[in-house]
């Protein structure tokens, strides 16, 4: 009789599960690719200028404005009102956004011209199934 | 110390972070269906074309190319919103969000600066307030792309003062000064916050036409023109917090409503019932001042033992722009659910209307757009006579719809929606 008490679902008494002192919150994607939400954005990739750097058509980037661009970073800047996604460089030639593809050319940021800076890339998602 | 923080333009601010083309040209965004002009670029007004100026005058400028128009995206603004209160949340003791644009904060001082009284004192947290509120102006901007101006003063009425001269200020930033007396003398009355035109023919009547008049101004005098309301702003203008009023009942601009629980509420249904409830009480106001929402925001914040805490916010769209206490609870309940999450402890939750348009007013406008569902209108004229006349809350919404509308507002124009829809993201090459 006692140990059929212990199974039953409606006594709440009893020994705790052993697993729950080890319960955590399922993993989150969001926690781990989004920082700062507030600044955080997400933008669609269209064609293949950065697929050098595994940025492929269709993928999905994370974007964080939060953070200020240092040379070599992948962004998102807008030029001549489109927005772009290429490597930022910057040094004593100047500043400059570059593909990573040899197809595409580069973008050099005309001296006493400010980069219309978006963003900096933080992630780069690439489904499989379900594009 | 209270600071106003107010985006600029706000709604063109929030369309030329996706599109920057736009940019340093003549943008406005146009009301619900879009009827008429009801935000505009710097660059638009000084073209001289006024706040609701009706679209359809102005259409062959934008053939030419001089114009650019956008529908309201109050899918791209609620979001863009919730940003910019959730960076406030980080920076800031508390927040108190106005309006889809705008929301009060208390700024936190330093201890070692608010000690003692002395002229030296004021001075140091006058600079302190200035630095503050240059870094908080420069982060808005960065990490969501908007302008906004800043103004602190004692009380709200003051800060929003402040804030209309910290936007045509370069550095976007006002503190304003311990003596306002010559910025109070050189502001209309009827331009105070909380004042209004239609008091102006009394006010002039007992010789107040400045700001400073109405603050100088003998209570009675003050009281016998507008009342206890008037009186507040009287005491605001001196320095003296008396508008504690989170509702601000006198302020057709804001319509909001939000309270913290005494004790926090752990429950979907407790989140709802208070979302719910006040949604009714926001509504009321809104059919008090003849006003229809397109849609709102509803936030919960949770609870954090030490204060303050993370905000979740839904942006919610109404089928149309309604007054209906049923119609708005029918679209929140569905969003309710996102902001629940079991096992945490909410502190408070409100909800804020945006898109706000006179009844008729902006149908009028556009003699294409269908004509307005009415039936709604009386239904809770009659239901906010018998709350009024019995309490509030006798007479309330079962939260059940009149069935699916058979039209959508018109946006001819809309902008995509990248914060809110997966499939209108912003593309990059």
């Amino acid at each position: 009789m006692s140990s059929k008490a212990k199974i039953s679902r409606s006594v709440v008494a009893g020994f705790p599960s052993p697993a729950e002192q080890y319960q955590e919150p399922p993993l989150d994607l969001n926690e781990l690719l989004v920082k700062r939400p507030a600044a955080t954005f997400f933008v669609r990739v269209q064609g293949d200028s950065m697929i050098g750097e595994g940025i492929h058509d269709g993928d999905l980037l994370v974007v964080d404005r939060s953070l200020r661009p240092a040379s070599g970073d992948v962004i998102i800047a807008c030029v001549d009102g489109d927005f772009t996604v290429k490597t930022y460089r910057r040094d004593k030639d100047g500043v400059r956004l570059e593909p990573a593809n040899p197809d595409f050319p580069v973008i050099q940021i005309k001296p006493g011209h400010q980069l219309d800076y978006f963003g900096k890339v933080t992630a780069c998602i690439h489904r499989f199934v379900g594009k | 110390m209270i600071g106003l923080v107010d985006v600029n333009n706000c709604f063109v601010s929030c369309e030329r972070v996706f599109n920057r083309s736009l940019v340093g040209r003549p943008v406005a965004v146009l009301s619900n269906n879009d009827g008429c002009c009801v935000a505009r670029s710097n660059e638009f007004k000084a073209l001289g074309i006024a706040m609701g100026t009706p679209y359809f005058q102005l259409k062959n400028r934008e053939k030419s190319g001089e114009l650019v128009f956008c529908s309201s995206n109050y899918e791209l603004y609620g979001d863009m919103s919730r940003r910019l209160i959730s960076i406030l949340r980080e920076e800031a003791l508390d927040v108190e969000q106005y309006s889809i644009d705008e929301a009060f904060i208390c700024p936190p001082i330093p201890a070692d600066k608010v000690r003692g009284n002395r002229e030296e004192g004021r001075e140091e947290i006058a600079a302190w307030l200035l630095d503050y509120g240059k870094r908080l102006r420069a982060k808005i901007l960065r990490w969501i792309g908007l302008p906004c101006g800043i103004g602190f003063a004692p009380t709200k009425t003051l800060a929003k003062i402040a804030d209309h001269i910290a936007k045509k200020r370069p550095e976007g930033v006002f503190v304003l000064p311990d003596d306002p007396t010559d910025i109070l003398a050189s502001l209309p009355a009827d331009e105070v916050w909380g004042v209004g035109r239609r008091l102006v023919v009394k006010l002039r009547a007992e010789q107040i036409f400045t700001a400073k008049d109405l603050r100088d101004a003998p209570d009675d005098v003050i009281r016998s023109v507008g009342g206890v309301v008037l009186l507040r702003t009287a005491l605001e203008l001196r320095g003296v917090p008396s508008n504690e009023d989170k509702d601000y009942d006198a302020d057709p601009d804001s319509v909001s409503c939000s309270r913290s629980f005494g004790e926090p509420v752990t429950t979907l249904d407790g989140l709802a019932e208070s979302l719910a409830s006040f949604t009714a009480q926001a509504a009321t106001k809104l059919r008090k001042h003849s006003l229809l929402a397109a849609g709102c925001n509803v936030y919960a914040q949770i609870f954090h033992s030490g204060g303050g805490g993370d905000f979740l916010g839904r942006t919610v769209m109404f089928p149309t722009p309604t007054d209906a206490t049923n119609e708005m609870l029918k679209a929140i309940r569905e969003e309710v659910d996102a902001l629940f999450i079991p096992g945490t402890r909410y502190r408070k939750t409100g909800v804020v209307f945006f898109g706000l348009e006179k009844v008729g007013t902006a149908r009028q406008l556009d003699l294409f757009s269908p004509v307005e569902k009415s039936e709604a209108s009386p239904l809770y004229k009659a239901i906010d006579s018998l709350n009024k006349r019995y309490g509030k809350g006798k007479v309330f919404s079962a939260a059940e719809g009149l069935g699916e509308r058979s039209w959508k507002m018109k946006r001819t124009k809309l902008s995509k929606r990248p914060t809110t829809r997966w499939d209108e993201l912003m593309t990059v090459r």
